[in-house]
C-alpha cells in the first residue's frame, strides 16, 4: 500500500516537473495570471536548458559570417544585410542583429572593470575594430535578440523578456574564459553576436567562445 | 383603426428617441460620422508625456486621412470603458490606446474587438495577448540600463547614491529600478545608502532628497525612476548647495533637457513618445488597408541616452 502511495507520489512529482517544463510556446489561453514574477526564474531556466545548447548556440555557430564579409555585407546596406544575414529586433527602429566570428590581435583590454572588454584589431591596422564584451556586465540584448526562439508577444511582459535577455549574457559569459595574464599582442579567436542600428556604429561583441592564441 | 394608430404614435416616438440618441452622440467631440475617424485614448493630458502622444497620434490620424477623437481616462478604469462605449457608437475605425490598468483594460479591448474595431496599444502593456492588434511599449528595461550605465560611468564605478523609486502600484517603477540594479548591483564599490519612493512627484521628491541627504550627506549620486522626481531631487541640492551631487532622471521632458543645457542634472533616458504613438496610427491604418499590420503584436521601442551631448535636440519627447 505504502509502496503504491510511494510510486503515485512519483509519478505526481515527474509529471509536475516535466509539465513546469513545456512553458516555451505558451499561448494567451495557458498563460495563467498564476505565472507571475514569482515564476520567472524557474521558467527562464527551463527555457535556456530548452534552447540555449541545443539551439542559440548551433544556430550562432551556423549562421556566424567572418568579420570581414560581414562589414562587406553592412557596408553595402544594413537593411539588406539583416535580412540575409540577420534578425531583427522586436520593434520599429531596433537594431539588426548578427551573428560572427573572427580573430585579431589584442590591442586594447579592460579587465579591471566590471563591463571587462577586449579591443581586438582584426583587420591588421593596429586600431581596435571589434569589442568582446566578456562580463559581468554585458550591454545589449544581441544574443536573446538574434534569436529567433524567442518572441516577446509569448512573455508575460517586459520584465520577463528582459530576464530572459540577461539570462542568456550570464550564460554566455560564464562559458567564456577570461585570459590570464596581459593579452596585448596575443591573438584572439571569437564567435559571438553583435546589434547595430547604423553600419558606421562600432561592433560590441557579446561572445559565446573565446579561444586565446599565443 | 385605434390600435394602428397607437402602433404609429410609438413608432414616431421612437423615431424621435432615436433621433434624440442620435443628437446627443452628435454632440460629443468629433463624432461627425462623415469622414473615418481613429479615437485617440490616454490618461490626463496635465501630464506633458501623454499630451505628446496624443499629439503624435491625432497628428498622424490626420496627415492619413483620418479625423482624431481625443479623450482621457483620466487613469480611471471606468472611465475607460465608458469611453470605449462612445467610441464604438461612433463606430470609429480603430483605438489607438495608453491604458488605464494593465488588467482592467483587457475587457474594454475586448469589448471593442468585439464590435469589429481594432486597438493599438502604445506605452503601457495589458496582461493578456491577441486582444489588441499591436501592443507598442517603451523598451523600458533597456532604458533604464543606458541609464544605469551612464550613472555608473559618471560616479567612477564607486561611491554612495540614493535611489527615487516611483509610484509602487505603476509596473514601469519596478522595471525601471530592475533595469537600475541590473548593471548597478554589479559594481561593489557603488553603495545604495537610502531608496524610497516619491511617487513620480516632483515635491515629493524635494522632501524625500532632503531628508535623505540630511541622513547621508556622503551621498555622490541620486538615480530617480522619472525626471519629475529628478527635478524635485535636483532642487532639493541646490538648496543645500550640494550641486556636486551627480542626477539621473528618466522620460527626456524638457525640464530636464534645460537642466541638462545649464549643467544641472547630467543625464535622462528618452522614451520615444511622439513617435511611439505615430507608429500606432501607422500600424492601425496599414491594418484598416489590409487586414494585417505585417508585425507582431508585441513590439518594444528602444529608449534613448541623452545628455550633454544631444540634449539640444530634445522637444516634446522627440529627437529633431
Amino acid at each position: 500500500m505504502t509502496r503504491i502511495l510511494l510510486t503515485a507520489a512519483c509519478l505526481v512529482a515527474a509529471f509536475g516537473l516535466s509539465g513546469c517544463k513545456i512553458v516555451k510556446t505558451q499561448t494567451a489561453d495557458e498563460k495563467a495570471p498564476a505565472a507571475d514574477a514569482s515564476g520567472d526564474d524557474a521558467r527562464i531556466q527551463n527555457l535556456l536548458a530548452e534552447t540555449w545548447e541545443p539551439k542559440l548556440v548551433p544556430t550562432i555557430n551556423e549562421k556566424a559570417l567572418p568579420v570581414a564579409d560581414l562589414r562587406a555585407a553592412v557596408a553595402s546596406g544594413l537593411e539588406a544585410a539583416g535580412k540575409a544575414h540577420g534578425k531583427a529586433g522586436s520593434g520599429a527602429g531596433a537594431a539588426w542583429n548578427f551573428a560572427v566570428k573572427g580573430e585579431g590581435k589584442v590591442v586594447e583590454a579592460n579587465l579591471e572593470s566590471r563591463a571587462r572588454t577586449l579591443g581586438l584589431d582584426t583587420d591588421a591596422d593596429g586600431a581596435s575594430d571589434v569589442t568582446l564584451q566578456l562580463g559581468p556586465v554585458v550591454k545589449g540584448t544581441a544574443l536573446r535578440d538574434f534569436s529567433p526562439f524567442y518572441d516577446f508577444t509569448n512573455f508575460r511582459d517586459q520584465i520577463e523578456f528582459a530576464k530572459l535577455g540577461r539570462a542568456l549574457n550570464d550564460v554566455a559569459t560564464a562559458s567564456v574564459q577570461i585570459p590570464d595574464g596581459d593579452p596585448i599582442g596575443k591573438t584572439a579567436a571569437f564567435t559571438g553576436v553583435i546589434a547595430i542600428r547604423s553600419a558606421s556604429e562600432a561592433w560590441l561583441v557579446s561572445p559565446i567562445t573565446l579561444e586565446m592564441k599565443p | 383603426m385605434r390600435g394602428n394608430r397607437e402602433r404609429k404614435m410609438n413608432f414616431k416616438r421612437r423615431i424621435l428617441v432615436s433621433a434624440m440618441a442620435l443628437a446627443m452622440a452628435g454632440a460629443l467631440p468629433s463624432l461627425a460620422a462623415a469622414a473615418d475617424s481613429i479615437a485617440i485614448i490616454t490618461p490626463s493630458h496635465d501630464n506633458p508625456f501623454f499630451k505628446a502622444e496624443a499629439d503624435g497620434a491625432a497628428a498622424k490620424a490626420k496627415e492619413l486621412g483620418y479625423e482624431a477623437m481625443i479623450l482621457v481616462h483620466d487613469d480611471d478604469a471606468n472611465k475607460q470603458s465608458q469611453l470605449f462605449d462612445s467610441a464604438i457608437a461612433a463606430k470609429v475605425k480603430a483605438i489607438i490606446l495608453d491604458n488605464a490598468g494593465a488588467d482592467a483594460s483587457v475587457a474594454a479591448v475586448q469589448k471593442a474587438k468585439d464590435a469589429g474595431i481594432p486597438s493599438f496599444l502604445i506605452d503601457r502593456e495589458i496582461t493578456a495577448s491577441g486582444v489588441a492588434v499591436s501592443q507598442i511599449v517603451s523598451n523600458n528595461y533597456q532604458g533604464a540600463q543606458l541609464g544605469a550605465e551612464e550613472f555608473v560611468k559618471l560616479m567612477g564605478e564607486k561611491g554612495e547614491y540614493a535611489e527615487l523609486l516611483g509610484k509602487e502600484s505603476d509596473t514601469n517603477a519596478g522595471i525601471r529600478s530592475q533595469g537600475y540594479h541590473d548593471v548597478i548591483d554589479q559594481y561593489p564599490d557603488l553603495k545604495m545608502v537610502a531608496q524610497q519612493t516619491a511617487n513620480w512627484s516632483q515635491t515629493e521628491a524635494y522632501t524625500v532628497m532632503e531628508s535623505m541627504l540630511q541622513a547621508n550627506p556622503g551621498i555622490k549620486g541620486v538615480i530617480s525612476g522619472n525626471d519629475t522626481m529628478a527635478m524635485g531631487a535636483w532642487a532639493a541640492l541646490e538648496a543645500a548647495g550640494r550641486t556636486d551631487v551627480i542626477v539621473v532622471g528618466f522620460d527626456g521632458s524638457n525640464d530636464v533637457r534645460d537642466s541638462i543645457a545649464k549643467g544641472g542634472i547630467k543625464a535622462t533616458v528618452l522614451q520615444p513618445a511622439y513617435d511611439q504613438a505615430q507608429l500606432a496610427v501607422e500600424q492601425a491604418d496599414k491594418f484598416l488597408k489590409t487586414g494585417a499590420t505585417g508585425v507582431e503584436e508585441k513590439q518594444l521601442m528602444d529608449c534613448i541616452l541623452i545628455n550633454a551631448d544631444n540634449a539640444s535636440k530634445l522637444e516634446t519627447f522627440a529627437l529633431k
